[in-house]
């Protein structure tokens, strides 16, 4: 999870915008009570849809926070889908700096040890509370994790691994026909995420001789892709954003609708042309000049 | 039954035009074509159903409330009459019960029998391919679908089946899109994108994703 999806900027009026960033900051409080500061750091805009998705309602009550100190800025309210978001997010994040721990040596493994012994005891918390989406988030990451070390030249393989991890975030749902929906929402979030990762990671990853499936999968010069690899995997991103508005559209999303709309019919398709064509990282950009 | 006006959105004060138009609306939202080999085709052609039903029903009550609705003469069949071809239309296709039955295990749902039967098989044709592609399709797996299609296509250019499938995945069919959005593709998006995404949000650098954000 990484901070890739965004709704589109021009179909949100104020009020929209304003729920959105509710939402971010209703997360970033929620992990703050459940889990202490530290947790609160690792939060990022994927986490933050993901509570829209759970989440239907959107009360707001302006609060100061650490980065906010002097404007209060609106914020959602406490709910039992921000509780649960706060306790994915933490174990998902776990998982994911243990993962750096494993692919990086010494050095470079430095970061994600000192990250995740910040992040241990809000870890250990959220396990307690969510022990069967621990056990299963640990299985899902291992099986990618031999995926990754066969070098599997199928992009759908490793993916459907974390696609199939965030569809588990839907178990709290109690209405069947939602829980269908969500979890196929979250499915197809889950293996677009993975997919536009890999895409914005190729440079990084042939650099280190990491594996990246997109890599092995697709034509490119030098991690740019090739105008042929470039449509394909646009294609395949462009699938899963149908099926993700294909979902949407069965399910009520109440006070979150307008906002979901605008990612799940434009937000997704921007941010996936700028990773393809190397305009997402700023940092990147950077790095060119 | 719902209220047919609440099922439609509008008021019970619409008038014919406005009624027609939501039901349009409604209709190609929930279109079987927006939901092939789609896993939640079932419950878009529920929808499909309660909104053709409200819309009649709508029709009927104002036909029978005197002559003020004389304009409606065309009955249910005024808007959209789909078919049931949500699932796809399996089970139609040649004489090989082989492959009947595997489509009828993919339009039961139960993938993992299809993927069985198909694997068990040795001679690989066309239809084979295209089957292949339709169970990773309803798994998710688009990319492998894709590849499927494509070689299906190629064994059998005619087949308008085949081709449907693989338009579909390269985006030649048109989709659904609500009002004020237009049709998209990732790749078509040109450049200067990103300053179209919402990104004013947040000042916390996140470890794990490359603290980069901007402040505001």
């Amino acid at each position: 999870m990484f901070g890739y999806v965004r709704p589109a900027l021009d179909k949100l009026d104020g009020e929209n915008r304003e729920k959105f960033q509710a939402a971010y900051c209703g997360l970033c409080h929620t992990l703050g009570r459940r889990y202490g500061l530290p947790a609160r750091l690792f939060l990022n805009y994927d986490l933050a849809f993901l509570a829209m998705l759970l989440g239907k309602t959107c009360c707001q009550s302006p609060k100061h926070c650490v980065v906010h100190p002097i404007r209060k800025r609106p914020c959602a309210c406490r709910s039992a889908a921000l509780d649960a978001a706060a306790d994915y997010s933490v174990i998902l994040v776990w998982w994911q700096l243990q993962d750096g721990i494993a692919d990086h040596g010494f050095w470079g493994g430095l970061k994600y040890r000192a990250a995740s012994l910040l992040l241990r005891r809000a870890y250990r918390r959220a396990r307690g509370n969510r022990p069967e989406f621990d056990g299963d988030t640990q299985a899902l990451l291992a099986r990618l994790s031999e995926l990754e070390r066969e070098n599997c030249p199928i992009p759908d393989q490793p993916a459907d691994c974390f696609a199939r991890l965030l569809v588990r975030t839907a178990q709290g749902e109690s209405d069947p026909e939602r829980r269908r929906v969500l979890e196929h929402l979250l499915y197809h979030l889950g293996r677009w995420i993975y997919l536009v990762d890999a895409a914005d990671d190729i440079k990084k990853d042939l650099r280190r001789g990491n594996y990246n499936p997109l890599a092995l999968r697709f034509p490119h010069r030098d991690g740019v892709w090739t105008e042929e690899s470039r449509l394909r995997l646009g294609q395949t991103l462009d699938q899963s954003i149908r099926q993700m508005a294909s979902a949407f559209e069965l399910a009520d999303f109440g006070d979150y609708s307008d906002v979901i709309r605008s990612v799940v019919y434009e937000g997704l398709y921007l941010v996936g042309a700028a990773v393809l064509d190397g305009t997402f990282r700023q940092r990147e950009k950077r790095e060119k000049r | 039954m719902r209220d047919p006006y609440q099922v439609l959105g509008v008021s019970s004060s619409a008038t014919d035009e406005e009624v027609k138009k939501a039901y349009r609306t409604l209709a190609r939202k929930y279109h079987p074509d927006n939901y092939h080999d789609n896993p939640l085709a079932d419950l878009a052609q529920e929808r499909m159903k309660e909104i053709n039903e409200a819309y009649e029903t709508i029709q009927a009550q104002r036909k029978n409330h005197g002559s003020a609705y004389q304009g409606y003469q065309q009955g249910g069949s005024s808007g959209y009459s789909y078919g049931g071809s949500y699932g796809g239309a399996y089970g139609a296709y040649g004489t090989d019960s082989g492959y009947q039955r595997i489509r009828m295990a993919i339009q039961q749902g139960d993938l993992n029998l299809a993927e069985e039967l198909l694997n068990a098989r040795s001679d690989h044709d066309g239809e084979w391919y295209y089957l292949k592609g339709v169970v990773c399709y309803r798994r998710g797996w688009m990319d492998e679908a894709h590849r499927y299609y494509e070689t299906a296509v190629q064994m059998n250019p005619d087949n308008a089946e085949y081709r449907h499938a693989l338009d579909v995945m390269e985006g030649r069919q048109s989709a659904y899109q609500p009002d004020g959005y237009r049709a998209m593709t990732t790749a078509g998006c040109g450049s200067n994108t990103i300053s179209r995404i919402c990104g004013t949000l947040l000042c916390i650098n996140c470890l794990t994703g490359g603290g980069w954000y901007c402040c505001c």
